[in-house]
């Protein structure tokens, strides 16, 4: 009954979206005008950086170059004008795309240049008010959903489809189950990879401090790394990444003494112990945050991209000589924090097969180590090992168990953020403020990145590029703001309006903060997914010239050097921005409510405890649509 | 494969991709200059080290093979007006060769050719052909 009125509800909805934007459309019709604009650029902005038109009106455009050569390519219409002081670059066009376009610097003209950016608006923009109806009936959607079903259901099913612990095993495969026991594996990958770090190394030093966009290095770690983190790895395979990540090659090998063969498994250094309670994100958190500090020079000078990635690796063997195993990994890489907190969304995950088989095997050797691998470098119990976050994929447990007992799973997104606590958890007081934090943090940092290096504000730029001191202190103590108390603030208002309604006395309002922040897992894959869009696909065509010549001397091995820059799929980008941020949400309303039924005791508590949060999504969501399309 | 024999392999290939890529780049780099007579000239805005070297010499009646790496971030320009020679213009980042068999000897200004900054006028040089 109900989810036939919904369904004639959301028809009634999507008939109004029509009319109106109908009626929107037949407004500006008639009025097609002339409209002319001087837009003058200086590194690293255009003045006026915003314009705005009706759809069908003529627009010209004069660029005016106050410094060095600039250009302006404009998404979705394709056209590129070029401008030098004293000669002036123009544009001419129909504006017959609606929504909000980009216009970019097409030529490069400083270390900045891939951050110029300014807005055109043509009018109506229908994106925008099309994803703020769908986000409002996914909402309600979501919670006409959670009123309908009777009781907790026995088991959580994603979608109401797949329940959330099915699992399919991929070892079963003989072929996956022997590559995974092999010692070899994953060492080959990892040199290949070193062999990859080795060319960005170098790049990175002989690129000094030149712009960044044709330099090897800053192009294959901002660009094509960041980017396939963020949209394959993490999400897909989770901490992917860590399996084949060379940075602690070198440091483990001293640790071990060996590269293949099993030495022996206590380290060859001073073997020291991390605190307990520090074995948990916020470290991560901190220094994370922290390497944020400096994007806005180590995503566009190659010799501050080697700094950085020469600290990590310097760092990481100081640190595995130092203290045991890979205490690096677990406290201190700046982005293991994110990829062990989003990696519990992922499709992906190696876990014990048979609990019984664990509990008869005395000998926790996947702890331990024995004479086929060393014990869990991440110190992790891979006998009871529930969730993702500190399972850095490095297959060593598969090479330890007697009795083949670990597996390397297939489950549905989302899996681990509904896994018991386990005792560890308490220990190393982990799965609390940290992961909410990291959670939290990352939204923030992710609003800095997207309006400094992908909106049109030029003083934001040089704040984050620090032309001034005083500008820069700004933006730094903005960032903490935004980050550390404006953002957990705001969610910790709907956790209290969430525990009020729900007229609980037993679940404390941290619990409630920390629980409903899982919800967010997805939504900041979604979001980072979709920054991530925006970059790779204006600048993805550097990747062909510096792949041809890494280190600029002129070389040309695939033939693609003079390859020019070619912005791929930007007209459509924020329809695509605004898919990944929906589904994003999708996710989260459905997990969202599923982690409330897990905080209350209750359904009626957890029905009326959702509300809240629900209203809590909403309002970002619209914040993000209007980020990306308003 | 023995123990020893493994661990040889391994420490070889980590060897190989590190130190011998590095190794490796710089004798391609080698190689590849020396087949013709190279100069390496670096583009730079006056303020941030303009061209250099600023003076060279190149050998009369020889195939020259001028490289200029632009390292910066703005565009700059090429140009020997008294021997013909010129690159229009060189991006950011670019490398860009020109090739050429000096045919006249003497000595003759070198510029940039691209409104780079404003000290553009001083972006200059001095190539000696004997
Ligand atoms: S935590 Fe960092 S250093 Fe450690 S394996 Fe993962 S990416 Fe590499
Ligand atoms: S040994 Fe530890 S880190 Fe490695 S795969 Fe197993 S559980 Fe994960
Ligand atoms: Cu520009």
């Amino acid at each position: 009954m109900i989810e036939h009125r919904l369904h004639r509800l959301k028809i009634q909805i999507t008939q109004i979206v029509v009319f109106v934007s109908c009626l929107l459309s037949l407004v500006s019709l008639g009025v097609a005008e002339d409209r002319f604009f001087e837009i003058r650029a200086k590194k690293f902005s255009y003045t006026p950086n915003i314009i705005k038109v009706n759809k069908g009106d003529v627009v010209k455009i004069r660029l005016i170059s106050e410094d060095v050569y600039h250009g302006l390519f404009l998404d979705g219409y394709g056209i590129n004008t070029l401008a030098y002081p004293g000669q002036e670059g123009a544009v001419k066009f129909v504006a017959d795309k609606t929504g909000r376009f980009s216009f970019r610097c097409s030529h490069t003209c400083g270390e900045f240049h891939p951050y110029m950016i300014g807005y055109l608006y043509v009018s109506p923009n229908r994106l925008f008010p099309l994803g703020a109806s769908g986000i409002l009936v996914f909402a309600a959607l979501s919670l006409a959903l959670s009123f309908r079903k009777s009781g907790k259901a026995a088991k959580f099913k994603l979608f109401g489809l797949v329940p959330l612990d099915w699992r399919f095993e991929l070892t079963r495969f003989k072929v996956v189950r022997n590559l995974f026991k092999n010692r070899w594996f994953p060492f080959i990958p990892i040199v290949i990879n070193l062999f990859v770090f080795t060319i960005i190394l170098l790049a990175g030093i002989l690129g000094g401090w030149g712009a960044g966009n044709y330099n090897f290095g800053v192009m294959i770690v901002w660009i094509l790394w960041w980017v396939l983190l963020m949209m394959f790895m993490v999400p897909v395979v989770g901490r992917l990444w860590c399996m084949v990540c060379p940075f602690p090659l070198i440091g483990e090998w001293m640790q071990r003494g060996k590269l293949i063969g099993v030495g022996r498994q206590k380290s060859w250094g001073l073997n020291k112990k991390w605190p307990n309670k520090w074995k948990n994100l916020w470290p991560l958190v901190i220094l994370f945050w922290i390497s944020t500090w400096f994007s806005g020079f180590f995503t566009v000078r190659p010799l501050a991209t080697f700094m950085l990635l020469g600290t990590i690796i310097v760092l990481a063997i100081v640190i595995s000589i130092v203290y045991e195993k890979r205490t690096f990994c677990i406290t201190m890489c700046p982005v293991s924090g994110f990829m062990g907190l989003y990696s519990n969304f992922s499709l992906c995950a190696v876990r014990r097969k048979d609990p019984e088989v664990c509990q008869k095997h005395t000998l926790k050797t996947c702890f331990l180590g024995n004479e086929k691998g060393y014990g869990c470098p991440w110190m992790e119990l891979p006998y009871e090992m529930n969730r993702n976050t500190y399972c850095g994929l490095c297959l060593e447990c598969f090479k330890t168990c007697p009795y083949d007992n670990m597996g390397f799973f297939l489950r549905p997104f989302g899996q681990d953020l509904f896994a018991e606590r386990r005792r560890t958890d308490d220990l190393y007081r982990r799965r609390g403020l940290d992961e909410a934090f990291k959670g939290l943090t990352m939204m923030g940092i992710f609003l800095s990145f997207f309006i400094a290096f992908q909106g049109p504000f030029g003083h934001l730029k040089d704040m984050a590029r620090a032309t001034t001191l005083g500008g820069y202190l700004a933006y730094l103590a903005e960032s903490f703001l935004v980050d550390f108390i404006f953002i957990p603030g705001l969610l910790l208002l709907f956790a209290f309006l969430s525990k009020r309604m729900s007229r609980t006395k037993e679940v404390s309002l941290k619990t409630v903060f920390v629980n409903l922040s899982y919800a967010l897992v997805p939504v900041g894959l979604a979001i980072w997914a979709g920054f991530s869009l925006g970059i790779i696909l204006p600048n993805g065509s550097y990747l062909l010239h510096i792949l041809s010549d890494p280190f600029a001397l002129g070389w040309n091995l695939f033939g693609t050097a003079n390859f020019p820059w070619t912005p791929v799929f930007t007209g459509i980008m924020p329809y695509l921005q605004v898919l990944t941020v929906m589904i994003g949400l999708l996710f989260a309303l459905d997990l969202g409510y599923k982690l409330s039924l897990q905080t209350y005791k209750t359904v009626e508590e957890s029905r009326r405890g959702w509300i809240p949060i629900l209203v809590y999504l909403v309002i970002i969501h619209l914040f993000f649509l209007k980020l990306f399309c308003g | 494969m023995t123990r020893k024999t493994n661990e040889i392999i391994a420490v070889a290939l980590i060897v190989l991709s590190t130190i011998g890529t590095v190794i490796g780049v710089f004798a391609v780099e080698k190689f590849r200059r020396g087949r013709i007579y190279t100069v390496e000239l670096i583009a730079r805005q006056p303020k941030y080290g303009n061209w250099y070297p600023k003076k060279f010499t190149v050998p009369y009646g020889k195939e020259t093979r001028i490289l200029i790496r632009n390292i910066e971030t703005v565009s700059h320009g090429f140009a020997i007006p008294d021997l013909n020679v010129a690159a229009k213009e060189i991006k950011a980042g670019e490398v860009v060769v020109v090739k050429f068999t000096p045919d006249k000897k003497g000595t003759f200004p070198f510029m940039c050719t691209v409104w780079c900054s404003d000290e553009h006028l001083h972006m200059t040089g001095e190539i000696t052909v004997e």
